[in-house]
């Protein structure tokens, strides 16, 4: 047998599934996961899960998109710095000022906008630890049924917690259909 | 509900009485101002009203399943809306009454002198705008608009009570036919208000930004109000346990999404008058950074969309009653603030200087009893509707969903 990977238990119906979440959250399993075919109201309270940071990735993306903006068209319009490559110099433009928040808030909020989106899917990307393309999880013999009406939920060796036997039958007290074995 | 909780309606009518006589009071005492006060307030609390109604078709258009316990308050509110009809009427009466036709209009004067040039009559700008700015046309319109509004109110809240007591999903979908036909028209209507009451104040001016600007001042008004009702019944009790955070959240998230529409609409229009920069538009602003309008502006701009924006995106402060009572009375109180710069400096001095906001101390007191004379009759129409029904409408077909409503 190849080595192990986890534990995996199937459940009929999405209650079954939610109150085995709960228990195996309030027992202290960290490394473990549910696979549902649709999303369950209410499971990630269930599974302990807090609020996803990637709304933190936001917003350091849409200020630095909003100072990129504002930057950029000072630079353009109003500086007479000499980058490598680039010369600034003063450019008049419809008889406006050479730098006014006013006509470059446009661009600058596009870009808070384009950078805010590129930065939740870099931050979503790296809190899931993506890209993956595989999953120990996909080896197992029913699994698909989990993208049709069955719920599964693993518990991984790597959990401090998890201890062969005993994971095991604290599995099997959770009321599941069957409870098998994960490989890696 | 807790027993020591009895609201008293008849507390509201008084302060709204009391308000209404200090602004007849000041009719004779300091005309002009008191006059424009009264339609200052006026607005405010009609924009409030109709910002409800909005809320309301809303509901209804997509058939939302969260907001049922909520939309009974705005139900509640809306119920003002026929009596911000009574109170237009004294507008009528002090324009053809009065020493002065154009008080308010000054377009309806029409030898009133203009600054520089002239009188109303021989202005081009005024004569090109007559098919619109005609008197006649003009009171009609005004009663189109709250005719529309006290018909579909009422038909909402018909259909709301009615099903608390048969339980008939036919007033569901009378509701919503109603919001579809109503949107439309209610959308129209307010348009029109604010062109006639706020722009046409200052005909030489146009936006055609201008009623959307308005709408989604409206909508924030009532946002925020409703915000504070809902904290407000939580905290007395009789939602206690009904409404959770969950909904807060929500109506939060909404309250969010309209400071951002605000300051889009409001900085569009803004811009395209800064970057076209033609003198008949670019006058407004320039008159609005004169004296204490232009800190009044950048409050607006730092206090009423910056920080909201920045408070709002947070999700604990979205989900808290005690932190989303504070943004809702902010944003409401510089919701009053945006109608005063709306309105206020379009009222010319003898030089065609706009007027200050506080030119002599005594303004302030035309400027309280304007609001609330308007406020207290809503807050009034609010609590006598709220003691006639039920607290949630607890026969509505989506009310199971609304009470177990999860993210």
């Amino acid at each position: 047998m190849a080595n192990q990977h986890g534990i995996i238990a199937k459940f009929d119906t999405p209650a079954g599934i939610m109150h085995a979440a709960e228990k195996v959250r309030d027992a202290g399993y960290k490394n473990w996961d549910v696979i549902t075919p649709f999303p369950i109201h209410g499971m990630d309270p269930a599974m302990g899960i807090k609020r996803s940071l990637v709304g933190r990735f936001t917003i350091v993306g849409g200020t630095i998109g909003l100072t990129t903006g504002m930057l950029m068209i000072w630079f353009t319009g109003a500086s007479e710095l000499s980058l490598p490559y680039m010369d600034g110099y003063k450019l008049i433009v419809g008889g406006k000022p050479y730098f006014s928040p006013q006509f470059a808030f446009p661009v600058s909020y596009e870009l808070t906008i384009l950078f805010s989106a590129f930065a939740s899917i870099g931050g979503m990307f790296i809190l899931n630890k993506l890209p993956r393309h595989h999953h120990p999880v996909l080896k197992y013999k029913d699994v698909a049924a989990s993208s049709d009406d069955k719920f599964f939920l693993y518990i991984q060796n790597e959990d401090p917690q998890f201890d062969g036997e005993k994971t095991r039958s604290f599995l099997k007290n959770l009321g599941p259909v069957e409870v098998g074995e994960l490989e890696e | 509900m807790s027993e020591d909780f009895s609201p008293n309606p008849k507390k509201w009518l008084a302060i709204g009485v009391v308000g209404l006589t200090i602004s007849f009071v000041g009719f004779f005492v300091d005309t002009q101002l008191a006059v424009w006060s009264y339609l200052i307030g006026l607005i405010f609390i009609t924009s409030i009203a109709v910002g409800m109604l909005f809320l309301v078709m809303i509901h209804h258009i997509f058939d939302a399943e969260w907001s049922v316990i909520v939309r009974r308050q705005a139900e509640h509110y809306i119920s003002a809306l026929p009596y911000m009809g009574f109170l237009f009427i004294p507008l009528f009466i002090i324009t053809y009454m009065g020493k002065d036709q154009g008080i308010l209009w000054l377009w309806m004067n029409q030898d009133a002198p203009l600054h520089g040039h002239g009188t109303v009559s021989t202005d081009i700008l005024y004569q090109k705008k007559t098919w619109w700015l005609s008197e006649t046309f003009f009171w009609a319109r005004a009663f189109f608009c709250f005719a529309v509004w006290t018909y579909f109110a009422r038909a909402f809240r018909k259909n709301s009570f009615t099903q608390d007591q048969d339980g008939s999903p036919n007033h569901t979908f009378s509701s919503r036919k109603h919001a579809a036909a109503g949107l439309i028209l209610v959308a129209l209507t307010w348009t029109s208000a604010a062109f006639d009451w706020i722009m046409g104040l200052e005909y030489h001016w146009f936006s055609t930004m201008f009623g959307v600007w308005i709408f989604a001042s409206a909508m924030r008004a009532a946002l925020s109000v409703m915000l504070l009702t809902c904290a407000f019944l939580v905290a007395k009790g009789p939602l206690k346990g009904i409404l959770n955070t969950k909904h807060l959240h929500d109506v939060a998230t909404l309250a969010f999404a309209f400071t951002v529409f605000w300051a889009y609409i409001s900085f569009s229009q803004y811009f395209l008058i800064w970057n076209a920069n033609i003198p008949e538009e670019t006058f407004w602003f320039n008159d609005r950074e004169k004296g204490i309008w232009w800190p009044i502006s950048m409050i607006l701009i730092f206090g009423y969309f910056l920080f909201p924006f920045l408070y709002m995106l947070q999700f604990p402060l979205k989900t808290n009653f005690k932190s989303m009572t504070f943004m809702a009375t902010w944003v409401l109180g510089l919701n009053l603030l945006d109608v005063f710069f709306n309105v206020l400096p379009s009222l010319k001095d003898s030089h065609g200087e706009p007027f200050q906001l506080f030119s002599s101390f005594h303004n302030i007191i035309w400027y309280i009893s304007g609001v609330a004379g308007a406020g207290g009759v809503l807050l009034w129409a609010y609590w006598s509707s709220f003691l006639k029904t039920k607290i949630i409408p607890i026969r509505d077909p989506r009310i199971r969903d609304c009470l177990n409503h999860n993210h």
